[in-house]
């Protein structure tokens, strides 16, 4: 194996040991909506939040860098430029996590100036990582393009996937430069903070995540590179045609003009018209090329993908998006509720089928065996589905008893808190969660043992 | 011949470079939207700018949210002086007591309980109009003993351990009380954004807890 | 929208996607097992959705413009699965063809 490869699997693994952090603190988080004062004054509600979503991103990054790394000596055909710096980086990158997280526990609260944002916390979400780490990552993504460019330009060969992805590269690490400057004006500070959570998780992911599948496809089933390039163009100009005026739907309310309302409305409402067109070609896929796979669990995580994206951003998305609707649903648990299903649908699934891929091929196994697999695979998806239905359940009393009816007040939002619709809603959210836990530890030891397990099971096998 | 098969159907609908074009074209086009729209709603968003969100020193004012039929929403209404901490707010005086909100409001991580304008957590009540929460009136001066909306907020801030708040309980995050004023002079200001009417009908409707 | 509303409006809204959903999951189905009956019931989704559509302009307060904007989209939701399956049929005899 070569050293970019090595450093794809490195970052997959650390990637699916981050879904863990992922779980656990997203678990614990569940529970302070079931117990009155829990860990009051030692570990608050804020920062275990904090923990659980800083954990979601760093996972997808590490998830699509893994990829990236792994997929480009096979796309290129020599071994990645600069692969020397950029696994470096990696233990660098990974130790900088660990102080983060660790400062986040541990110190919690910085002073109210700007030694508090470079060395602390900034506040801001998903971008509350200390500035210091901020340049960090920048450092990390100037690597990770700087690996991409010199290795298309050593190998001379620029494949229409490989054009996708390194255009995405550049918008990827310019929005998030926004994550330095923080206006005092909360209005301008939110204007430009959606360019880069939504050009981030709506447009630049939604690419990297498709120049990966496009790269996996054509492994997995053997589609060729022609058919594979018309479907990411398509996809690029259907995620940027109505992703990039979809930024609208998060300018209803922050003091932006009224014209937005309409804007966003309307582009965020198209989304499920291409997510449909996903959902039939998903079945196509599934249809014709089911027999000739020898990697079940990545075709049926591909085509949980499909599916999750349109329930998570098309039916869930759809309830909520009109303005006249979102006045009342906006920023309750109805918003989790969409929030946890669209980015497992469209990242955490992706992710997960590009690791069984990598298991497979880094450990030269034929057919993957087991049923350990399964098990995973079903309790992650009925784990996810429930929870999503029950915040869906507390999300809607909580909008119908605290906004509609309670005008979003202090006792509004205390009465729906407190309702029992919305308190059986969370518990049942507490024990999809447990289920999902337990799935997910099936799945990193299913991901971990693959191949030396049923070397051990059945030598026969292993020879063939 | 390898070049062949990149026109079976009609024209170009087999070349992956005619997709690649329309995807540059579509992308091209939003983008110039986006970028039209940016300027103006910038223009809209800056403080005192004459658009949605008055100058800092609109804590110097009194501030009400009402129905407006003529847009079927509710918007701030911006009336005569009631200032702050007995105190008329210049406007350097009102920029660095906004900074100083702020990064009190950053560096204690608020936005992963509470949300602004809706964003950021909802374990704890949205405060995009909280200066405005008829509950301080109502409960909060008498139980903090103070005598003005403004000193109740900054009992409250500084010591939220004291007093419970039913479902919920707010940590202590050790405020010092420079800090939990410049905290209530933000709320103060950004109740004063015109928000195309969110939250709704805030402050006028009860709900029985 | 008013209190009484909002839910069962929402709730409308994701009837109608779940709808169109079905619709191009049994239609892509009826079309790979080339089977008349199952291509059938999709359209019977499809008239769901249309069903759903009446009820949203019908009954809830939602403004004209999204209203005709329903509209607008249940007619275009027809297209999308013949259209992308056709499409897909197209761009993959081309990889038979090379």
């Amino acid at each position: 194996m070569n050293q970019s490869k090595k450093l794809g699997v490195q970052y997959l693994t650390a990637s699916i040991v981050m879904m863990g952090a992922l779980l656990l603190f997203g678990l614990l988080a569940s529970i302070f909506y079931l117990k009155y004062g829990f860990l009051l004054g030692k570990l608050d509600f804020n920062i275990v939040k904090q923990v659980h979503i800083n954990a979601l991103i760093i996972a997808c990054l590490w998830g699509f860098m893994g990829a990236i790394y792994w997929f480009l000596p096979d796309e290129l055909g020599i071994e990645t430029v600069g692969i020397g710096l950029a696994r470096l980086l990696f233990w660098v990158f990974v130790a900088a996590v660990a102080v983060v997280v660790v400062v986040f526990i541990f110190v919690q609260y910085g002073s109210s100036d700007e030694s508090g944002m470079w060395l602390v916390n900034q506040g801001r979400k998903y971008v509350e990582a200390p500035r210091w780490a901020a340049v960090g990552i920048v450092a990390v993504f100037l690597t990770l393009a700087y690996n991409i460019f010199a290795s298309v330009a050593k190998a001379r060969k620029v494949t229409g996937i490989m054009g996708v992805l390194m255009t995405t590269m550049i918008p990827l690490i310019a929005v998030y430069l926004i994550a330095f400057p923080a206006p005092t004006n909360m209005s301008v500070d939110l204007y430009w903070w959606w360019w880069l959570v939504h050009m981030w998780v709506e447009a630049t992911w939604e690419l990297m995540i498709g120049c990966i599948l496009a790269l996996a496809l054509m492994k997995l089933l053997g589609t060729s590179r022609k058919v594979v390039e018309i479907w990411l163009y398509l996809e690029v100009a259907l995620v940027l045609g109505t992703g990039i005026l979809g930024l609208g739907h998060h300018y209803f309310w922050i003091g932006t003009p009224q014209y937005w309302l309409s804007i966003g409305g309307i582009f965020s409402a198209l989304e499920p018209l291409p997510l449909l067109g996903m959902v039939v070609h998903a079945i196509y896929d599934a249809g014709k090329h089911q027999m000739k796979t020898h990697n079940k669990p990545a075709f049926l995580w591909l085509i949980a993908e499909a599916f999750g994206n349109f329930i998570g951003a098309g039916i869930w998305g759809f309830m909520m998006t009109l303005p006249q609707i979102n006045l009342y649903s906006h920023g309750t648990q109805w918003t989790v509720s969409h929030g946890h299903f669209a980015f497992y649908g469209a990242y955490i699934t992706g992710i997960i089928a590009v690791a069984y891929m990598v298991a497979q091929e880094s450990r030269g196994i034929r057919e993957v065996q087991g049923n350990a697999w399964k098990w995973a695979f079903a309790g992650l998806n009925i784990g996810m589905v429930g929870m999503v239905g029950a915040l869906l359940v507390s999300g809607m009393s909580e909008a119908f008893i605290g906004r509609a009816l309670g005008g979003s007040t202090l006792d509004g939002f205390m009465a729906s808190q407190s309702n029992s619709w919305f308190m059986q809603g969370m518990i049942a959210r507490t024990g999809f969660g447990v289920i999902i836990v337990a799935s997910y530890f099936i799945l990193a030891w299913d991901l971990l043992t693959l191949g030396r397990r049923s070397e051990k099971l059945s030598p026969a096998l292993a020879t063939t | 011949m390898p070049e062949s098969t990149a026109v079976v159907f009609e024209p170009g609908a087999g070349d992956p470079r005619f997709w690649r074009d329309g995807a540059i074209a579509t992308t091209a086009f939003m983008l110039l939207v986006l970028l039209l729209l940016t300027v103006d709603s910038l223009r809209v968003l800056t403080e005192g700018g004459g658009g949605n969100v008055p100058a800092y020193t609109v804590i110097n004012q009194k501030i009400t949210y009402e129905f407006d039929a003529a847009s079927n929403m509710d918007k701030p209404v911006i009336g005569g002086e009631e200032l702050l901490f007995g105190h008329r707010y210049s406007e350097a005086e009102a920029k660095a007591i906004m900074d100083k909100g702020k990064l009190v409001i950053q560096s204690r991580s608020c936005i992963n309980c509470h949300a602004f304008f809706g964003n950021g957590a909802y374990y704890a009540p949205d405060l995009t109009k909280a200066w405005l929460d008829p509950t301080w009136e109502k409960m909060w001066m008498p139980m903090t003993q103070a005598k003005t909306r403004e000193d109740a907020m900054v009992q409250f801030l500084m010591h939220p351990d004291r007093y419970p708040t039913w479902a919920r309980q707010m940590p202590n995050l050790n405020l010092s009380e420079e800090e939990a004023r410049a905290v209530t002079a933000y709320l103060k200001w950004i109740s004063s954004v015109q928000t195309n009417g969110f939250p709704a009908g805030f402050g006028r409707r009860e709900v029985a807890r | 929208m008013n209190a009484t509303w909002l839910l069962p409006t929402a709730i409308l809204l994701g009837i109608y996607v779940l709808c169109a959903g079905c619709y191009g999951l049994v239609y892509a189905l009826g079309r790979l097992r080339e089977s008349r009956k199952v291509t059938r019931t999709a359209y019977g989704f499809y008239a769901m959705q249309g069903l759903t559509t009446l009820l949203l302009v019908a009954l809830t307060p939602l403004a004209w413009g999204w209203k005709l904007f329903l509209v607008a989209c249940f007619l275009v939701y027809a297209a999308i699965p013949p259209i992308t399956w056709r499409q897909l049929e197209r761009t993959h005899a081309l990889e038979h063809e090379s």
